[in-house]
């Protein structure tokens, strides 16, 4: 509606444990501050690192706060075992606070897997799923929604290996929640990540959950794609298990980096290339301008009855307040009930 | 007040000096645009900062305080500010204000924008005439040099500069030398004593609070009015009951909530300001026999979430050491913003 303010809404920062260090995390939560005057932050993680890096810092101090943790998990640690060593590990203290009523939503940019296991540890699922999701974003040839957003959601990426058809409808009801209210995207397109087109291609589950999906009204099943569909856009939301979704997604960072490897070593090698290149630079920034994954913040775990958005552990300040502005608006347009919702049906 | 009194007022015990701009109202003049704008405001346009009027107020209502208010904003505006200052209810003791088209008359165009050679000799002269027991406390705001101008008069006062310093100042803000014999005469008549316990820097710009470290513990930038009270609480000009109706005010006129009034107080928490036994005042002055404030909400929701806030932080670090301020490196935070010395806020 115009005019009306939006309601405020307090976003859990877990503040440590990413490769760039606390600054950063700080930094992104204080540039919130004074771009969204109703998004509050907590920030968790080491106190005197964290108001040393806020003190530095251009923010509003009306909108931040902080929970103390003297530890955290690094990338590199096993998510349980830490996280049984370590019960007031910044991550784990911030999902219990998310969990308690304090903020509405988590951001971390840490450790994936103590993420989830925080998140699995402190939410609850929401009645009806049995496994939650963990969604990546994944850039485009073609744009979707209001907003032209260059980026289709992939579910799941890692959290369910072996997803049943139970699991994969799941996903795509709760994808399609998703979309709709982060991609400003009335009816996302949403299909099954398969080896053919054709509703019989694939393994058991996957036929299966075609023929449920094809049933559902309210979800704008679009059937079977190819992997050669993914980075065309051809669905907005693609729906797959964890073990090919990772493999998929680690496969298409290896192009990405592969590609860039190759325009440098083209771009060293021969005064002809680099004149090429130098000509296609207004379409290369291009390219980078939609692929830069710091506009789109991060990417949510989906299933919870609370939000969990995980950031990527590279993210700089930007991406990070992205990643919380995302978190808000999940929140604001009450994306638990919209899943709710499309399970029901 | 008694008859005798009222003949013979009793000397200030307190003396609060207010900057206008950017700390009393919220005046935009970053851009021409802008002046303009502001020049052309009338009274009932122009728009105090949240809770700036109620702790005017509320300090005043203590009875044994002066307000003295020195701003930069030309004196053709005085009947237009006087007349805000009389709406909001605000009354003042001393009401300075600058002479430009004076100083453009006289060529004197440095002075146009320059900020310490008009008010260090205005609160200095000002302070001639205060009684030597009278503390005071200063609002300014980060939008000029108020921290460094306020810290100076704090230290000349209090003899901690000497007359070497003093003059490298004077030289390296660009004071005219007329200013700079009126600073002289004026320092030499006050007696030394150490009456300044807090300068307030209203951070309407939002610059990061470390910008203000170089100046000590004394200077306490503040996002809101709502930390000025609390800090005032502490240093004992408030009362809780009178922090309360400022806050009030804020929440029932300016859009503060629990969550920004709790997370204003956490933050002076974090930056070492003492203020632990300020949420059992305030508690306490809760269940008093002030039924209003009780049946105010949600000042109790408030309370509980400064408990939290505070437990939040877990043990306080050790406060910073005391240091003295080195006034000649930091002469760049007193100097127009466009001019070459300054440099830029992080």
């Amino acid at each position: 509606m115009v005019g009306t303010q939006p309601q405020p809404v307090t976003i859990a920062f877990d503040v440590m444990g990413t490769d760039h260090g606390p600054g950063e995390v700080v930094r992104g939560a204080a540039m919130l501050s004074l771009e969204s005057p109703h998004i509050h932050t907590l920030l968790v993680g080491d106190r005197t690192l964290i108001d040393d890096a806020l003190a530095e810092t251009k923010h509003n101090g009306e909108r931040i706060s902080v929970q103390h943790a003297a530890d955290f998990i690094g990338m590199d640690e096993k998510p349980g075992e830490a996280l049984a060593r370590k019960p007031n590990a910044s991550v784990a203290v911030a999902a219990r606070l998310v969990a308690e009523g304090e903020a509405q939503a988590l951001v971390s940019a840490g450790n994936t897997g103590a993420g989830v296991l925080a998140c699995a540890r402190h939410f609850q699922l929401i009645p009806g799923v049995r496994r939650a999701a963990l969604a990546t974003v994944y850039p485009t040839r073609s744009v979707r929604g209001a907003k032209g957003d260059p980026f289709s959601l992939i579910l799941d990426v890692g959290a369910t290996v072996e997803a049943t058809a139970d699991d994969l409808v799941t996903f795509a009801v709760m994808g399609s929640a998703y979309a709709r209210i982060i991609s400003q995207n009335e009816r996302p397109k949403v299909a099954l990540l398969s080896n053919g087109i054709e509703p019989q291609k694939g393994p058991p589950r996957v036929v299966e959950a075609h023929a449920r999906l094809s049933e559902m009204k309210d979800i704008h099943f679009i059937g079977n794609v190819e992997g050669i569909d993914i980075p065309k856009g051809t669905a907005d939301v693609i729906v797959t298990d964890g073990f090919v979704g990772n493999v998929c997604l680690k496969m298409l960072e290896g192009v990405h980096d592969t590609v860039v490897e190759l325009a440098q070593y083209a771009y060293k090698e021969s005064l002809r290339w680099r004149a090429g290149l130098a000509m296609l630079s207004s379409g290369i920034q291009r390219i980078k301008d939609i692929t830069d994954w710091n506009q789109y913040g991060g990417a949510p775990i989906l299933g919870f009855d609370k939000i969990f958005i995980k950031a990527h552990g590279r993210s700089k300040s930007r991406a990070i307040a992205n990643a919380g502005k995302v978190a808000a608006k999940v929140v604001s347009n009450n994306l638990g009930a919209a899943i709710r919702e499309g399970l029901k049906k | 007040m008694s008859l005798p009194d009222r003949i013979d007022p009793r000397p200030p015990r307190r003396i609060y000096r207010w900057d206008l701009d950017k700390t009393y109202l919220q005046t935009e003049f970053d851009s021409l645009r802008d002046l303009v704008r502001t020049a052309f405001q009338k009274a009932h346009q122009k728009v105090a900062v949240p809770g700036a009027s109620a702790l005017i107020r509320e300090l005043s209502e203590n009875g044994d305080s002066r307000l003295c208010i020195v701003s930069g904003s030309p004196k053709q505006m005085r009947a237009v500010l006087e007349e805000k200052l009389k709406l909001d209810g605000v009354r003042w003791d001393e009401f300075v204000l600058k002479d430009n088209v004076g100083n453009l008359l006289r060529g004197r165009f440095r002075a146009l924008r320059g900020q310490v050679g008009y008010k260090l000799p205005a609160i200095l002269e000002s302070r001639v005439h205060a009684p030597v027991e009278a503390e005071e406390v200063l609002f300014g705001d980060d939008a000029e040099a108020d921290a460094f101008i306020y810290s100076l008069f704090a230290d000349l006062v209090a003899g901690r500069v000497d007359e070497r310093v003093l003059s490298q100042v004077l030289e390296a803000g660009g004071v005219y030398p007329d200013d700079a014999l009126r600073v002289r005469e004026a320092w030499k008549k006050i007696p030394v004593g150490d009456p300044v316990r807090r300068i307030f820097i209203h951070l309407d710009k939002l610059t990061p609070p470390a910008h203000f470290t170089a100046y000590g513990p004394r200077v306490v930038p503040i996002f809101n009015y709502f930390q000025a009270a609390l800090v005032l609480l502490a240093d004992g000009h408030l009362t809780a009951p009178q922090v309360l109706k400022i806050a009030v005010e804020m929440v029932q006129t300016a859009g503060h909530n629990i969550i920004t009034l709790s997370n204003s107080f956490q933050d002076l928490l974090r930056r070492g300001l003492p203020l632990q036994q300020a949420a059992v005042a305030l508690s306490q002055a809760l269940e008093g026999p002030n039924k209003l404030l009780a049946a105010m909400r949600p000042m109790p929701d408030i309370l509980a979430a400064f408990s939290k806030r505070l437990a939040a932080l877990g043990t306080p670090p050790p406060p910073p050491p005391v240091q003295a301020v080195d006034y000649v490196s930091l002469i760049h935070h007193a100097l127009p913003r466009n001019h070459k010395g300054r440099t830029k806020p992080q």
